[in-house]
């Protein structure tokens, strides 16, 4: 068992609680102890980071330091948009000692816990993609996805900028296609796996928003996805959510279910519906549900 | 070097490459593949120059210094933008791949390589590039601007207008209107000049309908730029500029600025006051049905009882400390910028707080340069 500290973000904790249940269940059968952090807050989602960058640089500092006094070396995120507000907060302050004194000084200021440095954000993703997280997400997807064809959605912050994220090759990646495969589905290659879906402007820029998710949806259904799967909640929440305002501005009809990442490998892992909590999605994942039951 | 050295044979490599041809006269278009012999050390620029020059003169491209300083040659590899010349082939024939090359996105095709520029240079122009100063004549020796005031826009001024970041940019395939991110990072550039005395005026401007809160956050840009601007930062610059100076009048500063309020309310997203305080009450009301929907899968959870983080105090302290230090709006940006070089840079001197100059954090961007007298110069720069 590899322990993390466990950070949930927003969306698992109220929108996406579906990922969160999920995720408590998949994570004993892939060898990680997960270890919940009650005192932290939300990491910014990007919008703090560009309204006031100063204190998202603090808030996430803070998260760090107390993800470093559980004593782990990962902190484990299930969030695209999580992964990189972390991870590059992490870089500034692992990388300019004067920066972090001046952030630790405020920190202790106010009660927080000082950081020192030495935590790793890694995304559930990549914890399980390769090693022995792989090997034992092997054995654990015994029930099989029998050959359902799964179109793996990465989302932007989890392939870009690289240098901050750094898993894998953003315009060739492979971690979700190795992780279909070894739950025995089958993934199904198209161009805008790797692009936007929208989310950070749905809300003040719908038209343009809906312009990027279409993509997405229409190329996986054009290749005969039956399911679709994602690293991120807000990925998950514009694909699912806001899939049926593409009907009112295309007049086509799409129902293409969007699986989180805990979900997918949970079905193949036998993890029960009162964990996937297939009912709280916008589109009905019945489809997925009784293909795999036949 | 000795004379046997210079001429050295270099090795030779077997290029291939398969280029979309493109005729906009008659809106033909052919995948046509080339093979070429040439030295193991050459571009893809040379690759397209030996095509040009032995195989079909008709290839049509863009060149002129074949050293990443003129930003002429910007084209697609494998569909991801890049600088011809200053892509080595040697690895990608090594690998036995085959590149497919094409011209950029996001902007028309005139013929095969070549982009009509045009909408990029016209978002170039909106920006105003120019300084607009109004300060006065240095009464006696120059003005003189610090390298910590330089440090705000030294990302920015190093762009070469090559359209690589431009190319790719999902908002702009979605809504062509969007300044989009090389045009937003010279806004930036002169936004952040200490010599620059309308920055209101144009951060104003470029909060309208497709300026800054128009990017979806893909870092297309990022990653796609040879010079390392990193345009979505640039971006990130202006909205925290312009919610420093109290320009919040779009949906999109209105969103960021919930994110702020509810991490030092609650500690994380208040997700169910998300839309009316981005779009208003009325816009939410409309809303209304979609929200329903989403209410019936818990998509939309009851703002009550409130979901508070523990020790949500010291998050709300946090706020009033940072803010006492002034560290607002592209400031906050620009002290992290140092630690990021270093990512690709780890040998840079001072790398844990040694030698090597710091950025100091008492810079507003904007502000004026100090005048100082030459004689006081260390450096004693005696021309005038
Ligand atoms: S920002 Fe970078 S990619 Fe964009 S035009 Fe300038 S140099 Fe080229
Ligand atoms: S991050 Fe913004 S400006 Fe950059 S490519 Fe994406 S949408 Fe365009
Ligand atoms: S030819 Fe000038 S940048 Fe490539």
């Amino acid at each position: 068992m590899k322990t993390v500290a466990y950070y949930r973000g927003c969306l698992a904790s109220l929108s996406a609680k579906e990922l969160d249940t999920s995720t408590r269940a998949l994570a004993p059968k892939v060898g990680l102890e997960l270890v919940d952090l009650e005192t932290v807050t939300c990491c910014g989602a990007g919008d703090i980071h560009e309204a006031e960058p100063d204190y998202y640089l603090h808030l996430n500092a803070r998260i760090l330091a107390y993800a470093e006094a559980t004593g782990s070396d990962t902190l484990m995120t299930v969030c695209n948009v999580c992964t990189l507000n972390l991870r590059q907060a992490n870089f500034m302050l692992s990388n300019d000692d004067v920066l972090r004194e001046r952030v630790n000084a405020n920190l202790e200021s106010v009660g927080a816990p000082p950081y020192s440095g030495g935590v790793d954000v890694r995304h559930l993703l990549w914890l399980i993609a390769e090693g022995d997280g792989y090997e034992l997400l092997k054995q654990a997807a015994h029930k099989g996805l029998k050959g359902l064809r799964v179109a793996p959605f990465y989302g932007c912050q989890i392939l870009r900028p690289s240098r901050l994220l750094g898993f894998e090759d953003p315009d060739r990646p492979w971690s979700l296609e190795a992780i279909i495969e070894a739950c025995g589905g089958e993934p199904v290659d198209y161009p805008a796996k790797i692009k936007c879906c929208g989310f950070p402007i749905i809300q003040a820029r719908e038209e343009t928003a809906l312009g990027e998710l279409i993509q997405p949806i229409e190329q996986a259904i054009e290749r005969g996805a039956d399911a679709m799967v994602t690293p991120c909640p807000l990925c998950h929440l514009s694909l699912d959510a806001w899939q049926s305002k593409l009907e009112a501005s295309t007049g086509r009809h799409f129902a293409l279910p969007i699986l989180h990442l805990s979900q997918l490998i949970g079905v193949a892992a036998g993890i029960e519906e009162s964990e996937l909590k297939f009912k709280r999605h916008v589109v009905s994942v019945k489809p997925v549900v009784e293909k795999l039951s036949v | 070097m000795t004379e046997a050295a210079v001429h050295t044979e270099p090795q030779t490599l077997e290029v291939a490459l398969k280029v979309w041809r493109y005729d906009s006269r008659t809106g033909e278009r052919e995948l046509v593949r080339y093979e070429v012999e040439a030295p193991d050390w050459v571009t893809l620029l040379d690759v397209l120059d030996i095509i040009k020059d032995r195989v079909d003169g008709t290839l049509a491209y863009r060149k002129s210094c074949r050293m990443m300083i003129c930003g002429s040659c910007g084209m697609r590899m494998d569909g991801a933008a890049v600088l011809a010349c200053r892509t080595r082939m040697k690895e990608i024939v090594e690998a036995g791949h085959v590149p497919v090359i094409s011209a950029m996105g996001n902007l028309p095709i005139v013929k095969d390589l070549v982009v009509d520029m045009e909408p990029f240079w016209s978002k170039v122009r909106a920006m105003k590039p120019w300084l607009q100063s109004g300060y006065e004549e240095p009464p006696e020796h120059e003005w003189r601007a610090s390298q910590e005031q330089m440090n705000v826009i030294h990302k920015e001024a190093l762009c070469i207008m090559c359209g690589c970041c431009v190319s790719e940019c999902n908002s702009m395939e979605s809504d062509p209107e969007f300044l989009g991110p090389a045009a937003l990072a010279k806004g930036m550039r002169f936004v952040g000049d200490p010599r620059e005395r309308n920055q209101v005026e144009r951060l104003n401007a470029y909060n309208e309908e497709h300026g800054i809160w128009d990017c979806t956050r893909c870092y297309f840009c990022n990653e796609r730029c040879p010079k390392g601007v990193d345009p979505r930062d640039a971006i990130a610059k202006l909205g925290a500029e312009s919610i420093k100076h109290g320009i919040d009048h779009d949906m999109g500063a209105k969103h960021a600025k919930w994110f702020v309020t509810s991490a030092k309310t609650t500690g994380w997203l208040r997700e169910t006051e998300l839309v009316p305080k981005t779009q208003g009450v009325v816009s939410a009301i409309k809303q209304t049905k979609f929200a329903m929907g989403l209410l019936r899968h818990g998509k939309v959870p009851l703002p009550f009882p409130p979901h508070v983080a523990e020790e949500v105090d010291e998050a709300r302290a946090l706020y009033n400390v940072v803010k006492q230090q002034g560290r607002d709006g592209a400031l906050g940006h620009v002290q992290g910028e140092r630690a990021l070089a270093r990512i690709d840079h780890p040998d840079d001197a001072g790398a844990h707080g040694g030698q090597g100059y710091r950025d100091s954090p008492d810079i507003t961007p904007g502000e004026p340069p100090v005048q100082r007298d030459i004689g006081e110069d260390p450096h004693g720069q005696q021309t005038r």
